[in-house]
């Protein structure tokens, strides 16, 4: 290709109007305001302030301190506990992850029978309470009164009341929160791209990695974060699918409930704070992560 | 011979894309598929493409069968009409991706894309992101990175669609001599009858999921082969039964022209440097006629003004199809 074609100047930049919030000013917007914050107040920054306050202060005679809450901490039940957490946790939402943006793709670029129908199945496990969830799967896959019961038995997989049970709980819960992350980014960004890279020779697993999986990079990371805070904390599911018992499927709620009705009430509060910690944590992540987002376009 | 499509069928569920398509594409011009919106040009260009498989028919690009291949494998350049950016990469990583997924050597890629770079005048932009350029610096980078692998066709679909009217007119400018300098044979879709007439070598009109004709753009203007070619290409009014465009009528004061037709001016209006005109003739029809403003005035025609309508010399008419 010989010289350079003199273009035209380019204008047709497209501006985006700053989008405006009205500003309300007056008595109205000061009670609304007042309303709020109270409201929040009460229902959550008090409750955990509380939480926290106690996981410092002094119990049953026993000094206060952020050594008493160390040692609490590395009890080896409390260390069990954290430990199963976190590996539920973390086996849940790599299966999230993957199946997760698979699905995503499924009901964005692909039109098919019953696609409607799965894309509210998907939201199911937000609308059944987790202690339903867990029953069915203490139905589905016990060994005494699963419907594989016998093929499990004799196979000697245990699920239920072992870890791949606690984690089928936590992933079964935590499903719809990467998906619902990455469809709309999905649905905004188009097919074109992805077209346009086939078009340049790339095959569709080239395209995928190159093209679609950095586009939706954000959408994934911030639902990684939800489903990750979902998973540490969930509760009900796991209550129903795991004994429970100190060592043998006590996860780090568990073990709340546990001390506390043990009256062992400064090791629920040290757990406590922990998992406060870890949900702020996530909330810090996802505060730094949506300015990047808006970024992006 | 270039693109050779036969026998093409194309159905959406029971709504006909596309009716049995029979086009030769020229090598190395500059071709519009040019129609209304729904047409079936864009499924057309995809079926070209291999983004869309037809139903029957066969495509064959430079002798090759292209029917069954997939898209990754038919060598051609597609640019969108929104763009398609790559928006995480560089504008020199867009261009490059096409290369860099035939793995050629770095050395190679650097080269070429910035030889591209100077063609489309964005080497001063080679670092940017996507989002940092205007809309018609986009489109640019979209069909270098399109011309990066060589196709051996570059097909664009409304490729100035989402642009405003001045960066268009400039941009399309910019296409003719561009396709003037690399010769690439060049497919391209537009409902504006104004940019196909402008810029195209061959125009295709498809209305309907048909192809009404076929030609260059003087003659689809000048001999166009139905009533939908002249309506579409340009304003249509009727004349004593026969179509022909306004701006090729002439207005008389006084009768005694051999074939003219009497009637009144009912409305009159002036824009810019035209007057259009509404006339009554005999038979009811309401003919528009389009003269100078410098013609309105010399003729002194007002609304009620009686006049004799006669067609220009060598003005194209077209007879109306049967209803």
């Amino acid at each position: 290709m010989a010289d350079a074609i003199p273009t035209p100047l380019d204008g047709g930049v497209l501006h985006e109007a700053p989008r405006r919030v009205r500003s309300r000013r007056g008595p109205l917007a000061y009670v609304l305001r007042a309303v709020v914050v109270l409201y929040l107040f009460f229902l959550v920054v008090w409750p955990v302030s509380v939480v926290v306050q106690r996981a410092f202060a002094p119990v049953d005679g026993k000094p206060g301190g952020i050594g008493p809450l160390w040692e609490r901490l590395t009890d080896p039940a409390a260390i069990y506990a954290f430990n199963l957490t976190l590996t539920i946790s973390f086996w849940a939402v790599v299966i999230n992850t993957i199946f997760g943006v698979g699905i995503s793709l499924l009901l964005v670029r692909h039109r098919f029978p019953g696609r409607r129908a799965l894309s509210v199945l998907i939201d199911l496990p937000m609308s059944v309470s987790p202690v339903v969830i867990g029953l069915a799967l203490v139905l589905t896959y016990s060994t005494s009164l699963g419907l594989f019961g016998d093929v499990l038995q004799a196979t000697g997989l245990r699920i239920i009341n072992s870890t791949p049970g606690l984690i089928m709980a936590t992933a079964f819960v935590s499903l719809p929160l990467v998906i619902r992350e990455v469809v709309p980014v999905l649905e905004e960004v188009g097919e074109d791209s992805e077209t346009a890279a086939k078009s340049l020779g790339a095959n569709g697993w080239q395209a995928f990695w190159r093209i679609t999986l950095p586009t939706i990079k954000w959408a994934v990371v911030y639902g990684v974060v939800l489903s990750a805070a979902r998973a540490i904390g969930e509760y009900g599911a796991v209550r129903i699918v795991s004994r429970g018992a100190e060592f043998n499927g006590e996860t780090a709620t568990l073990l709340i409930q546990n001390e506390y009705q043990a009256f062992n009430e400064a090791a629920a509060y040290a757990a406590a704070f922990v998992l406060v910690v870890l949900a702020v944590l996530a909330l810090v992540v996802v505060t730094v992560l949506r300015p990047q987002e808006s970024h992006r376009s | 011979m270039s693109i050779e499509i036969a026998g093409v069928n194309k159905f959406f569920g029971d709504f006909a894309a596309l009716t049995d398509i029979n086009l030769t594409i020229p090598t190395g011009q500059l071709t519009a598929l040019l129609g209304p919106s729904g047409g079936g040009k864009s499924t057309l260009l995809r079926v070209i493409a291999g983004l869309e498989d037809a139903d029957t028919g066969s495509v064959t690009i430079e002798g090759t069968d292209a029917t069954a291949m997939p898209v990754q494998k038919r060598n051609v350049g597609f640019v969108f009409q929104h763009y398609a950016a790559f928006k995480h990469l560089s504008v020199r990583r867009n261009i490059a991706f096409g290369l860099e997924i035939r793995k050629r050597p770095k050395a190679e890629v650097n080269a070429k894309v910035d030889e591209l770079l100077e063609l489309v005048h964005l080497t001063a932009w080679a670092d940017r992101k996507p989002a940092q350029l205007s809309g018609g610096q986009r489109q640019r980078m979209a069909l270098a990175r399109a011309l990066a692998i060589e196709p051996s066709v570059l097909l664009l679909d409304e490729p100035f669609g989402a642009l405003d009217a001045k960066v268009r007119k400039e941009l399309r400018d910019w296409l003719r001599r561009l396709h003037d300098e690399v010769h690439v044979t060049t497919v391209f879709v537009t409902h504006d009858q104004e940019e196909a007439l402008e810029v195209a070598d061959e125009i295709v009109v498809i209305n309907d999921g048909r192809i009404e004709q076929v030609g260059s753009p003087d003659e689809l203007y000048d001999a166009p082969a139905n009533d939908f070619v002249m309506g579409f290409l340009g304003d249509v009014t009727r004349l004593g039964g026969v179509l022909i465009r306004p701006h090729d009528i002439d207005v008389h004061t006084s009768a005694g022209a051999p074939g003219a037709v009497a009637g009144e001016v009912v409305r009159l209006n002036r824009v810019g440097f035209e007057v259009r005109l509404t006339v009554r003739t005999g038979d009811g029809e309401e003919t528009a006629v389009v003269v100078t403003r410098a013609d309105a005035r010399a003729t002194d025609v007002a609304v009620g003004s009686p006049v004799w309508l006669v067609p220009h010399r060598g003005a194209t008419t077209v007879a109306p199809l049967p209803a």
